[in-house]
């Protein structure tokens, strides 16, 4: 499995010892090669603790096995270059941004700094000797086994990496996500879901209109407190206003995942279809009637 | 991330001090007019929480101000927060049709493997849901990118949650009284 790109960076903001696993997968050449590794990066620990990390990912045993070796054996050739004290210096200026070792320099204009800083990754490389040591604001990037190490290939793979970081964000936020495999169905989802909470916005802004035609708000009464009691509104009281949605006839959601709102996770989306026709039986209609009459 | 309740409070006051505003020329009007101003008031608040950091935010801000410019203005004066109306914001992303035709019609005519056009139809798909998606999100039409474009409705995701929230809370408080 490969790593992506920002999650090598995160390795690079860790710092921690190094493993036995790890210097047996080396073998006793790659102690020394670790030794030779060390003295070139000089006190650059950050860099260093990286390679550390590989045996953290357990089942890539395999992968990370060969490629070690073969990142082990390219650490020697920017040694015999002649700007290499130059490198130790500008890596240690270059500190604070967990920059790896120059196997290729790419000029990639970031959109943001950190994530400028990340893209500096520790990995497997197949590249080419680095070039001339170029100024800090640069960023570095180290391109992967078998893939081209294009100026444009590199920063579309940035890009898609990006995106799905985002992605795996609004996986956590929108409820139902985790069925949907694949870019278009997690789409598909957060537009469904953003429709359905600025549909509850119209309706429950309705409601409250049609329930306090002053539009006075006691509110100032009710200590911060029990409004937070509120915030946390039982199960039922919810389940009400969900029926209410339901009825709305707007609505024309697929199947929807709505636990999240009910504040369990267990309900699915069928379920939930037979309980909504209970309530919306059993419940207030008053403001619903209210609502139909208007239109 | 999830809505935080310090967010919740700073949404609410800024939405009661809307409808303070409102309350003056409330007091003959219909339920739709009562139910645009309060949800007016409710979008404010909630574009005003991020301070116009936020390219949604904006874009909401400008969409009630064409609506409703003077109610906007007073409501903004009330958050203290008047700057947000005049912020710019990024020129519209314009598709010429024709070109996009004829340019699809070109690479129609290479010929394609089985696997090829699925990877094809993949992207079709993908594409037509983030356009989707812009439309959806307020100001998505303004993003130039999908890196920006997933940022944006994350945060706006999580101010709609904030909203609904405080809204939901609302309402059963005042249920609550009436059934008393």
């Amino acid at each position: 499995m490969d790593l992506s790109v920002l999650d090598r960076l995160k390795w690079l903001q860790q710092q921690q010892m190094v493993s036995p696993e790890f210097l047996q997968i080396l073998g006793s050449d790659g102690r020394e090669e670790l030794k030779r590794v060390e003295s070139y990066l000089g006190n650059n620990n950050d860099e260093l603790q990286s390679f550390r990390h590989f045996p953290e990912f357990g089942p890539d045993y395999d992968t990370t096995d060969g490629c070690i070796s073969r990142t082990s054996s390219f650490q020697m050739e920017p040694v015999k270059n002649s700007g290499h004290n130059r490198a130790i210096s500008l890596q240690n200026k270059r500190k604070p941004e967990g920059k790896t070792e120059k196997r290729e320099k790419k000029k990639i204009k970031a959109e943001d700094e950190t994530e400028s800083s990340m893209k500096g990754k520790t990995n497997m490389s197949n590249t080419e000797t680095s070039s001339e040591i170029q100024k800090p604001d640069y960023i570095h990037v180290r391109a992967r086994r078998g893939e081209a190490t294009d100026r444009h290939s590199l920063a579309e793979r940035a890009r898609r990496e990006k995106i799905s970081k985002k992605m795996k964000c609004l996986q956590d936020i929108v409820p139902g996500c985790n069925k949907v495999t694949g870019k278009a169905g997690m789409l598909d989802e957060i537009i469904n879901y953003v429709q359905s909470l600025q549909q509850q916005v119209e309706f429950l802004s309705m409601k409250l209109s049609v329930i306090n035609p002053e539009l006075e708000c006691h509110i100032d009464d009710l200590s911060a407190k029990q409004f937070q009691a509120y915030f946390t509104a039982e199960a039922d009281s919810k389940q009400s206003i969900m029926a209410d949605f339901r009825s709305f006839p707007l609505h024309q959601q697929g199947s929807i995942d709505y636990s999240v709102m009910n504040g369990t996770k267990d309900q699915t989306s069928s379920s939930w279809e037979t309980h909504s026709q209970c309530l919306y039986n059993s419940l207030r209609t008053d403001s619903v009637t209210n609502f139909f009459s208007l239109k | 991330m999830q809505p935080t309740s310090s967010m919740n409070e700073e949404f609410l006051k800024k939405w009661q001090m809307g409808l303070q505003i409102f309350r003056p020329s409330i007091d003959n009007t219909s339920v739709h007019e009562r139910k645009k101003a309060i949800k007016l008031s409710a979008d404010v608040a909630m574009a005003s929480l991020r301070k116009g950091t936020t390219c949604w935010s904006r874009a909401l801000i400008e969409k009630t101000a064409t609506e409703d410019n003077f109610l906007v203005r007073q409501m903004l004066s009330g958050i203290k927060a008047e700057a947000l109306i005049n912020k710019k914001l990024p020129k519209k992303i314009v598709c010429h049709r024709k070109i996009v035709r004829r340019s699809k019609k070109i690479l129609r005519r290479k010929s394609k493997s089985a696997s090829e056009e699925a990877a094809a139809k993949a992207k079709r798909l993908v594409k037509r849901r983030t356009q989707g998606l812009r439309n959806v999100v307020p100001g998505g039409e303004l993003m130039s990118n999908d890196v920006l474009l997933l940022q944006e409705t994350l945060d706006y995701i999580v101010s709609l949650q904030t909203q609904v929230n405080v809204m939901r809370s609302i309402v059963d408080a005042a249920e609550a009284e009436i059934e008393r």
